[in-house]
């Protein structure tokens, strides 16, 4: 059969471009797919991945679950003969897919383009001095260290609620198309009598088994090589779900129930204790994260800016935050506000550039597991 | 005049066998150093030559012959250089020679060893069986004189002397050090297999049927650990299924770099050993790339290929377990070709492992410079000239032409000065 192969070379280049740079040293001996032990067996990955994105088939990866089954172990890039970097280069066409999924594409382009970087918070700290001025609070108060008496809650609410709005639907629009093109690319295979994962499971049952999964962390205990991996998600994870039932609390109190804020009844209390964990569990998960990627740094390689990006804005809203708690505690004001500040624009950025950023693999990667399981090609696994 | 000094071959492999009696056929004086106790190197450790599957010791003899018939040839054993001063048309070379503890009175009547009370592991056959430790390497060895392996021996033990009748053991022999003038000096020192126990996910040394193709080879030689039967090493159950496994450690960035060029070709020949040996059996190859140069090269692989027992699958294995209740190993491979990854399992499988040339860790020759695989670079020392493998994996044939051409280089040398 004639098949025809229209080769994408600005996918090529986009590729190379955000990490991928090893791409081309692929010779398709398939160590990769072998040593992965994230990959079903059926059109395992990521060799062809390799070949589909050394060839430039851009529409391969369109309505693939693959990239994302992918939790970048690296084992495929500890073995691999060449200094390919199987890991890598998938990290970056996973880039691209959420480049094409995550609409608007300039805002795609803002988050994940290194020149704009200064841009990513100058706009957040820009917008919040504008609003700060205008409601005549950008100066640092007087007497006791009580930060709503530098930003009122009101204006937390307004500004925090439809960043976190915004990044959710973008994700969610992201993750509808991504389903779509996942599904209409089963509808052709299936026409044309090659379907691969033609059965279809209970997608509530899918839907249970990957939250079980994605809780339990197990494909990354499937991890060889960068073992290490396991503990730095795992501690990020649950140090966000921490953080997060912590201010969920902290606003139920507050801004629903209009009562005092749970956070100052003490340390004992659950609501401060879930913070406290929270932010001693993301230093040291941050902490991991930097460190895992310097040791693996010599065969893996150093991480690109996509992959930094969030490490360091995770970063910066942990030590801002750890920062700003400690500063008040010790009752500098001069440094507690401006720190407060900081911590603010980086909470910020993280809701606003959540669909862009690599943090929006909460949102594919989990759609991925589901289709999956859904179509019976997690079987295997 | 340097035209009266010898060219000094370091290695007594095939292509410093060549280079010797070339250059003493056309009127040198030549000096062979080799570190074993026997001449043939590899060569002598194979069991067949790809393509034509012909006895490779029929080609040592030849050459043992020419090298008896020479007057000129000049050869030690259980010998190493250990300094190389001076330039073209005037080396001072400096050569220990280890001792053999058995002189030349020897006439391999087999009674030391059939005296020896103490054993050693048979490095000839690559461990997979022993030998006493007063032996002859193996039967068919130049010089044919058997060694003591001193480190074996039990402690104040002298049966072998006791035992001999021509008065050929000397167990207080100690090493010499002598000093040869040369003109020139060719490197021949060879390769040795890629250390199989390096490649973590093929298991080779926990794995009881994992062998590498060089056991292979004595596995299957006449004169090898089991008589020539292919039978594997766990429990002596005839090989009715094989796997070849190419590209184990090669053209690998954490191993070896590059390709080792004869891998591929003996593979096939190895499958054709088992595929004669029983009729009924099975191999599988699995590679990246089937690389077989050359008219009679592409020919041999045309006609494995026709053989419908002898399976080629596209796809490098990376993983390799063992069956503990039967021996049997399983390969895990993505068929490339059908797009799936799979375990396969069969009687025993060969590592096709690759060439390291010897000066990767042996740099007794200095002043020459050295690529990162340790290769003898091309722009080697005037008066010094690296042959076979220390310039690239060759086979035999290449290493004999490269030999000859170095003797021509050798005998500028000499005249030059």
């Amino acid at each position: 059969m004639e098949q025809v192969i229209r080769p994408d070379l600005s996918f090529v280049n986009d590729v190379i471009a955000s990490g991928g740079e090893s791409l081309k040293k692929c010779y398709q001996c398939a160590t990769c797919t072998v040593v992965c032990n994230v990959t079903p067996d059926s059109n395992p990955f990521p060799r062809k991945e390799m070949i589909w994105a050394q060839w430039g088939l851009r529409d391969k990866f369109i309505g693939n679950p693959d990239v994302w089954l992918c939790h970048q172990c690296n084992d495929c890039t500890a073995y691999c003969p060449r200094g390919a970097k199987p890991g890598e280069v998938i990290g970056a066409i996973r880039k691209q897919s959420i480049m094409q999924y995550s609409q608007p594409c300039f805002m795609a382009r803002l988050v994940n383009d290194k020149k704009f970087m200064p841009l990513i918070f100058l706009l957040p700290a820009v917008l919040f001095a504008v609003v700060l001025t205008a409601i005549g609070k950008f100066t640092i108060p007087q007497g006791e260290i009580v930060f709503l008496k530098f930003v009122p809650v009101l204006l937390i609410q307004a500004l925090f609620v439809p960043a976190l709005g915004f990044g959710s639907l973008i994700g969610i629009l992201g993750v509808r198309k991504y389903w779509k093109d996942m599904s209409n690319t089963r509808l052709s295979e299936k026409q044309a009598g090659g379907c691969l994962s033609c059965s279809t499971e209970n997608i509530m049952n899918s839907v249970i088994a990957t939250v079980q999964e994605v809780l339990a962390h197990q494909k990354f205990k499937k991890c060889d090589v960068a073992k290490d991996r396991f503990s730095a998600h795992f501690f990020v994870f649950y140090s966000f779900i921490a953080l997060g039932i912590a201010t969920a609390i902290g606003a139920l109190y507050i801004d629903i129930l209009d009562m005092p804020s749970p956070f100052k009844l003490g340390y004992g209390t659950p609501v401060k204790l879930f913070g406290t964990i929270g932010a001693i569990g993301l230093l040291i998960g941050v902490l991991l994260m930097i460190s895992n990627r310097f040791k693996n740094a010599q065969k893996v390689g150093i991480g690109s800016y996509f992959d930094w990006l969030l490490i360091t804005v995770i970063g910066v809203v942990m030590a801002s935050g750890i920062l700003s708690w400690v500063t008040r505690l010790a009752n500098i004001p001069m440094l507690a506000y401006p720190i407060y500040f900081v911590h603010l624009i980086s909470v910020f950025s993280l809701f606003v550039y959540l669909p862009y950023s690599k943090l929006s693999h909460i949102f594919y990667r989990v759609a991925a597991i589901v289709y999956a399981k859904y179509t019976g090609r997690d079987k295997t696994n | 005049m340097a035209e009266n000094k010898p060219i000094v071959i370091v290695g007594g492999g095939i292509s410093g066998l060549t280079a010797a009696v070339e250059a003493a056929e056309a009127g040198c004086d030549v000096v062979i150093i080799e570190k074993s106790p026997y001449l043939g190197g590899r060569v002598a450790q194979l069991n067949k030559y790809f393509w034509k599957l012909c006895p490779p010791t029929c080609g040592l003899e030849m050459q043992f012959k020419r090298i008896k018939n020479s007057t000129n040839i000049k050869f030690y054993t259980l010998a190493e250089v250990t300094d190389i001063k001076g330039q073209e048309g005037n080396f001072d070379i400096t050569v220990k020679v280890n001792p053999r503890y058995i002189n030349d009175k020897c006439v391999s009547c087999d009674a030391c060893a059939q005296a020896c009370p103490a054993y050693r592991k048979n490095e000839f056959n690559f461990g997979m069986d022993e030998t006493k430790a007063a032996y002859l390497p193996f039967n068919q060895a130049f010089p044919a004189l058997y060694v003591i392996d001193k480190n074996a021996c039990h402690p104040d033990c002298d049966e072998c002397k006791r035992a001999c009748k021509y008065d050929a053991v000397e167990l207080d022999m100690k090493p010499e050090i002598i000093n040869i003038k040369a003109g020139a000096v060719i490197m021949a020192m060879g390769w040795n297999p890629y250390d199989a126990n390096k490649m973590d996910n093929l298991g080779f040394g926990k794995i009881k049927n994992a062998i590498t193709n060089m056991m292979m080879e004595r596995l299957s030689a006449p004169n090898g650990p089991t008589g020539g039967k292919i039978i594997r090493p766990s429990d002596d159950k005839e090989v009715k299924s094989i796997a070849f496994v190419q590209c184990a450690g090669s053209r690998d960035e954490n191993h070896l770099s590059f390709c080792s060029y004869v891998c591929c070709l003996a593979s096939i020949k190895q499958a054709m050993y088992v595929r004669e040996q029983y009729p009924d059996s099975k191999a599988e190859i699995f590679y990246i790339d089937l690389r077989t140069p050359g008219l009679y090269e592409h020919r041999f692989l045309t006609k494995a290929q026709s053989d419908p027992n002898i399976a080629f699958t596209k796809g490098k294995v990376a993983g390799i377990c063992e069956d503990p209740e039967s021996g049997d190993v399983i390969l895990e491979v993505e068929d490339i070709f059908k797009g799936t990854k799979v375990k396969t399992r069969f009687d025993m499988v060969v590592l096709a492992t690759g060439m390291e040339p010897a000066t990767k860790n042996d740099r007794s020759v200095k002043d020459v410079a050295y690529t990162p695989d340790g290769f003898v670079d091309t722009s080697a020392k005037k008066g010094i000239y690296a042959i076979g493998t220390l310039r690239n994996p060759v086979d035999v044939i290449r290493s004999t032409q490269e030999a000859t051409g170095a003797v021509i280089k050798g005998i500028q040398s000499l005249r030059r000065q």
